[in-house]
């Protein structure tokens, strides 16, 4: 049974915790200070530099402001990975997994995987072809019987300019979470958000019904689900996967998140995306372990999360899968 | 006279892609209605079992079991339309809804395996008839939209095309009753 109860979760903080966490706490407060003094030190250097640089007249004021900030913050940028790579380590060992372990006993938490690209791949959500694909904070096993997986991705692609420059853009930054559907599904079937609908309104929704990228635009009979989503499946059954709770279940879902949603039905399963546009479950250098704040914070992400499960009654067994 | 055949061309044009949309709804409610008709079929076909199990365990329940026969009979004998299908459909799904209610007061024939697992198929049917019948609609009222709305309201009165009947959803699905909530009290 999945617990979700904040008063349990003080308690259990207290006791299973806060031992542990005052002796990550202590290396938490030596890495800042020392972190402090790095600053300072590069703060200085720099301003020697600046003056030498400046007064010998071998750069113009400017340039050397720029080269010189630009350097030292790269220094310290690399000094910070370096500082706080174990501390991030430990912290996911410390709180993330006991908050994993407390909601569940039986869950696994993994922090250095993730979602497979097959399974990326597996959801169809996201067409484009990607160059780097990583993740972590990977959580899996099964809540009320329904077989999960959730971790956090950040899929991009390489895009080169006009001036042959290469960038990096991100496809998807965020939670990807996958559950075994209850019904019994043969076809394919895609929400993804709607922003030509709203955007361009009629005009939109006419270019959405012949983008046939995902299959037949459907139209369903609930207004506050059109305006957010867009459907493309099988006529049916995409009506009988998204039947009018489930309906209500996702909208719910989403107001609460208030991100986009990418889910698709596919092969029995679901696959649910949550655009976060950020590395999720991460440690704060500058924020106190001792806090219950923060940690409540994170457990009510993972609450939200596993909670999929109960919100979309994914528990409940349709006859045909029994 | 170029300016002229210009806009002929251009007029012409248009009445093939209004033409050609009206016959693609058309057919869109064609095709949804054939999967909802054997769906509707699929579930006739279940109950002779259903009415020889119920038959078995009761004795109270005959004038509904006789109804049932009679409106199966009704369906597999007769080719119907459209009209006819949906008022029958309408008809089953009331008495397929007192039946399985009464059904509660037989213990016996709720414990019996070979209804319950008849029970769950026709549970499993029913949902995806009742997801056919919100897309069929949702292709009736596309289809009528167009037959309605200028410009296609014309090109529509020209090819002869009618309106098409809805589904009524049965009351029943509109609102789902929250059993826990009814043994609450």
């Amino acid at each position: 049974m999945m617990k979700t109860n904040v008063a349990s979760l003080m308690d259990y903080f207290y006791e299973q915790m806060y031992g542990d966490l005052k002796i990550l706490e202590k290396d938490r407060l030596v890495i800042v200070s020392k972190l402090q003094k790095t600053a300072l030190i590069l703060i200085i250097l720099s301003l020697i530099t600046l003056i030498f640089l400046t007064s010998r007249l071998l750069f113009p004021f400017l340039h050397a402001l720029v080269l010189v900030s630009t350097f030292s913050f790269l220094v310290y940028l690399f000094i910070y990975r370096h500082q706080s790579a174990g501390y991030r380590l430990l912290f996911k060992e410390e709180v993330i997994a006991k908050i994993v372990q407390f909601i569940d006993p039986s869950l696994q938490y993994q922090s250095e995987n993730h979602i497979s690209e097959n399974e990326y791949a597996m959801s169809e959500l996201f067409l484009d072809d990607f160059d780097r694909f990583s993740g972590n904070d990977l959580v899996q096993g099964t809540i009320n019987g329904v077989a999960l997986k959730f971790s956090d991705l950040n899929v991009e692609k390489k895009i080169e300019d006009r001036e042959r420059k290469e960038h990096w853009v991100s496809i998807f930054q965020g939670l990807f979470f996958v559950a075994d559907f209850n019904k019994k599904i043969s076809h394919k079937t895609f929400v993804l958000p709607d922003t030509a609908g709203n955007t361009l309104g009629v005009l939109g929704e006419w270019m959405q019904g012949l983008d046939k990228r995902w299959g037949e635009f459907v139209r369903l009979d609930n207004t506050t689900f059109e305006r957010y989503f867009v459907v493309y499946g099988d006529q049916i059954e995409s009506r009988y996967i998204l039947s009018s709770s489930l309906m209500e279940r996702i909208i719910a879902f989403k107001e609460k998140t208030g991100k986009s949603l990418y889910i698709s039905f596919v092969n029995s399963k679901m696959y649910l995306c949550v655009d976060y546009k950020k590395d999720l479950f991460e440690p704060i250098l500058t924020q106190s372990l001792l806090d219950f704040a923060p940690i409540k914070d994170y457990f009510q992400l993972l609450s939200h999360v596993l909670g999929i499960v109960e919100a979309f009654k994914l528990d409940e067994k349709i006859w045909s899968k029994r | 006279m170029q300016t002229f055949l210009i806009v002929v061309g251009i007029i012409l044009l248009i009445a093939i892609l209004m033409y050609n949309n009206l016959i693609a709804k058309k057919n869109q409610v064609n095709n949804i209605f054939a999967s909802l008709d054997a769906m509707l079929k699929k579930r006739y076909d279940l109950l002779p079992n259903l009415v020889a199990s119920v038959q078995e365990y009761t004795s109270h329940e005959k004038t509904t079991l006789e109804q049932i026969t009679a409106l199966r009979a009704q369906a597999s004998n007769t080719t119907q339309n459209t009209h006819e299908t949906i008022s029958l459909d309408a008809d089953f799904s009331k008495l397929l809804g007192t039946l399985m209610l009464s059904v509660e007061n037989y213990p016996e024939l709720k414990a019996n395996e070979n209804f319950s697992h008849l029970q769950h198929t026709l549970n499993e049917l029913e949902e995806q008839i009742s997801a056919a019948r919100r897309a069929y609609n949702q292709s009736v009222t596309d289809f009528n939209n167009a037959l309605e709305m200028f410009p296609t309201n014309m090109m529509a009165r020209f090819m002869r095309l009618e309106h098409k009947a809805l589904f009524e959803i049965p009351k029943s699905e509109r609102n789902t009753v929250d059993v826990k909530k009814l043994f609450k009290h």
